[in-house]
């Protein structure tokens, strides 16, 4: 019998198909603030209730199950997919940031210490919360932060664009950023035969992230002035993503197992 | 001083690069400036370090972090840093007023910098995740630097079509690191090919030995990277960026797997399986893009098949288990095409200024190919100089620098290609033929056989310097397929070379050509119509890409965005 606490740790550390509570649940929150903390809380929530489970639970028993780890490259490897054919900057934050949750479960299995479990999350969350923030604020001089509209947003909105494209490069585990570094550690507990659907999603973010930054940055610039983000909350910006990068470093050591 | 250079060099473009975005995004010239200032740093660090190794050649690995962050300061990072540097300095300094009327100015430098540091990490990279996290962000910065031009939205769709075959590039290297590291725990490369050569035989998936399935992988990974057969696609629509990324890309960027066979040498020498598939890979892309470069009528695009086929034939000299050489030819090929790209501008005023064919008669030799009314040497002259002279002039050369390597496999295939290269070269001089024909074919052997000399004597020395002792013994025995085999390549080839040569000399007879086209002329066009769609590679990508997407979209529709 599947422990109960196990079954809501899978929708907060979203795995398929109760991943789709988690993506109803962020997306019900309206303010651009609370859905970046509804993205950083709600895998941190799910890492704890599975902290509070019995070690045996975790490492021998429905967490290690091969069926559990298919179900978990299933979960990233479709929202991955997912990710490839959307423009809004919210809705792809959260599909990419699923599909690398997801992967935390992997991590779960092996009986990785909590701390590591808790990290990993946030190796997907903050970015992805960033992006929720960034969303927020585009929909706050465009009326809407949906990229297949308008194109050549780097021209507009060179502040904001840039932080999002560098945002987005943080959530799909480009180095140096803590979640390639994260995904390193998955890819080493998992058997060379499953390997190949982790290197598949990593391929999906990719070309994902290609589209998704091909809509935001290039094209003709629209018409009519927009105010960009001014320096001092871009720098913030800028500052949280350096730091992402310092710790992504700083972790690297033991994300690596080294 | 070699562990302190060294240690500077990659981090003095990368330093430059952040300079640039803290205070001088928006100041031109103080852009350019520190950009520049920054690779000609590097390349005096690079020099000096590679000045410092020959006065003392001891191998160091210099560890930046507790886990991972090591260089490897050996010969072929010390070469190929300094190869690196002076392209890095020449794209810098025709940037500064290629680019003056670009937006994004400060950026692009930025941009150049980052990715001139990334190259150098690359190439001296000592353990595998500074090696792995290198290998991922050139394609990163490579992103940005084609699609430099904000506005125009084809730039963006080619610099994603480039990230997405480079991802591709990088999946094979991730599973390799990983195999690497499962059989021999440990992620420094000189401990991992120290522990190899202990024991070659660790077994990995489906029964093959870590070496041979790494060595497969290393191999895959780089054919993405340099535009073989299958991942070419991206390389000649590249031309969208701008002329120096371009020149940046063809002359260092591209040449990445004759860099990985390289750093990987230890596991070729250990299982050649890799080297095997090399040759193969290698042969088709130098045939298939070098034909595919011939019907282009966009200059930028043929230079971007030519440069396909000549990463096949690096490719293929790798599969051949001359690895020094790749290095050679990847340098040689490298300044010649930074060259090409640069002066492409020079080329388009000049053509806008004197337009028409040029009377010339070299001119309508090469090009127009039109006959010309000179005499010309008696055909079994000729033929008797094009077939014997090369290959006699290849053997003595190469026997009189390194007579131990003269009857491996790998040696003779290259000096069956040397032939073939020296074979066209004199055909060349004999249709060039002028009032005195015998002079101008005692012209061209003399200096046939000094350029023959010097480039066996040049290549040699640089292959004692980057593989000393016996490695490249056992790299060519790796390479070796057997006598078969090897055989059946080389009859094969020299009959379709040997037809190629009859049907150029063949083509004056206007009764026989008519003949030809008469009878070949339905498969010609079939053949010429393939070639000219791109053997329909990028319409068959195009179509999985698009059904791919609408799958996504499909998929976000019955699951409610949930």
């Amino acid at each position: 019998m599947v422990d109960l606490r196990v079954l809501a740790a899978a929708c907060l550390l979203p795995v398929f198909p109760l991943s789709a509570l988690f993506n109803q649940l962020v997306e019900q929150v309206r303010h651009p603030a609370a859905r970046a903390l509804a993205v950083l809380g709600l895998p941190e929530a799910g890492a704890a209730l599975l902290e509070g489970l019995p070690r045996h639970t975790l490492v021998r028993g429905v967490v290690h199950s091969p069926a559990v780890v298919a179900l978990v490259l299933f979960t990233s490897l479709l929202y991955a997919l997912r990710a490839l054919s959307v423009r809004e900057v919210t809705l792809w934050a959260r599909l990419v940031a699923t599909s690398g949750l997801s992967l935390d479960w992997l991590l779960v299995g092996t009986g990785a210490p909590a701390r590591s479990v808790e990290l990993f999350a946030l190796a997907w969350s903050v970015p992805a919360a960033l992006l929720m923030v960034w969303a927020g604020l585009f929909s706050a001089r465009l009326g809407g932060a949906y990229l297949g509209l308008r194109g050549g947003l780097a021209a507009r909105l060179p502040r904001l664009s840039w932080l999002v494209a560098l945002s987005a490069l943080a959530l799909v585990a480009t180095p140096l950023f803590p979640s390639f570094f994260g995904l390193l550690h998955v890819v080493d507990v998992l058997p060379l035969s499953q390997l190949w659907a982790v290197l598949g999603v990593l391929f999906l973010w990719a070309w994902a992230t290609g589209r998704f930054l091909g809509h935001l940055l290039f094209g003709t610039p629209g018409a009519g002035p927009v105010a960009d983000l001014p320096v001092v909350p871009a720098s913030l910006g800028v500052v949280v993503l350096a730091g992402l990068v310092v710790l992504g470093v700083l972790w690297s050591g033991r994300w690596t197992g080294i | 001083m070699l562990r302190d250079v060294g240690t500077a060099v990659p981090f003095v473009p990368a330093a430059s690069a952040a300079l640039v975005v803290l205070v001088a995004r928006h100041r031109r010239r103080l852009a350019a400036t520190i950009g520049v200032a920054g690779v000609v740093l590097a390349l005096v660090g690079s020099l000096v370090a590679l000045g410092g190794f020959l006065a003392q050649p001891t191998t160091v690995v210099v560890h930046l972090g507790s886990s991972w962050g090591s260089l490897w300061l050996d010969p072929l990072s010390l070469v190929l840093w300094a190869f690196v540097s002076g392209i890095s300095v020449i794209v810098h300094r025709y940037s500064v007023r290629a680019m003056a009327e670009e937006a994004g100015y400060g950026r692009f430098f930025a941009l150049l910098n980052a990715m001139t540091a990334t190259i150098l990490f690359l190439v001296a990279a000592a353990d595998l995740i500074t090696l792995l996290a290198a290998w991922f962000l050139v394609g990163v910065f490579l992103y940005f630097l084609l699609g430099h031009d904000l506005e125009r939205p084809a730039a963006g769709r080619y610099a994603l079509w480039t990230k997405v075959i480079y991802r591709l590039g990088d999946l094979p290297l991730w599973l390799a690191a990983i195999v690497l590291f499962r059989a021999y725990h440990s992620i420094s490369l000189p401990v991992l090919f120290a522990r190899m050569g202990a024991d070659p035989h660790a077994t990995t998936l489906g029964g093959l030995s870590a070496p041979a399935l790494t060595g497969i992988l290393v191999a895959l990974a780089g054919f993405a990277r340099s535009a073989q057969i299958l991942l070419h696609s991206w390389l000649p629509y590249t031309m969208d960026g701008p002329t120096p990324v371009s020149a940046l890309m063809h002359a260092g960027i591209v040449n990445a797997a004759g860099f990985l066979f390289n750093r990987f040498a230890p596991v070729f020498e250990i299982d050649g399986l890799g080297l095997h598939l090399a040759l193969v890979v290698g042969l088709l892309s130098a045939l298939i893009g070098s034909s595919l470069m011939l019907i282009q009528n966009d200059v930028k695009r043929s230079l971007g098949y030519s440069t396909m086929g000549q990463m096949g034939f690096m490719v293929m000299e790798c599969g051949l288990g001359a690895l020094p050489l790749a290095v050679f030819h990847l340098i040689a090929h490298g300044f010649f095409k930074a060259s090409s790209f640069l002066s492409a501008g020079d080329a388009i005023g000049e053509a806008r200024a004197h337009d028409g064919v040029p009377p010339d008669l070299v001119y309508s030799a090469i090009v127009a190919r039109r006959p010309t009314r000179f005499p010309r040497l008696p055909l079994w002259i000729a033929g008797s100089l094009i077939l014997v002279v090369p290959v006699v002039v290849f053997s003595l050369a190469h026997a009189a620098v390194a007579r131990h390597l003269l009857f491996e496999q790998g040696v003779i295939v290259l000096l069956f290609f040397a032939w073939v290269t020296g074979g066209q070269a004199l055909l060349r001089a004999h249709r060039l033929s002028r009032a005195n024909p015998w002079k101008v074919m005692g012209g061209i052997l003399v200096s046939f056989v000094l350029v023959v000399v010097g480039y066996t004597l040049v290549t040699h020395v640089f292959g004692s310097f980057l593989e000393p002792g016996a490695a490249s013994t056992r790299l060519y025995r790796a390479a070796s397929l057997g006598f078969v085999p090897t055989g059946a390549l080389v009859a094969v080839l020299a009959l379709l070379f040997a037809a190629g040569w009859a049907l150029a000399v063949l083509v004056g007879t206007e009764r026989l050509w008519s003949w030809l086209l008469a009878r070949w002329h339905a498969a010609a066009m079939a053949g010429y119509a393939l070639l000219t769609r791109e053997l329909y590679l990028n319409d068959l990508a195009g179509r999985v890409a698009d059904a791919m997407v609408r799958l996504s979209r499909w998929l976000n529709l019955v699951t409610w965005w949930s």
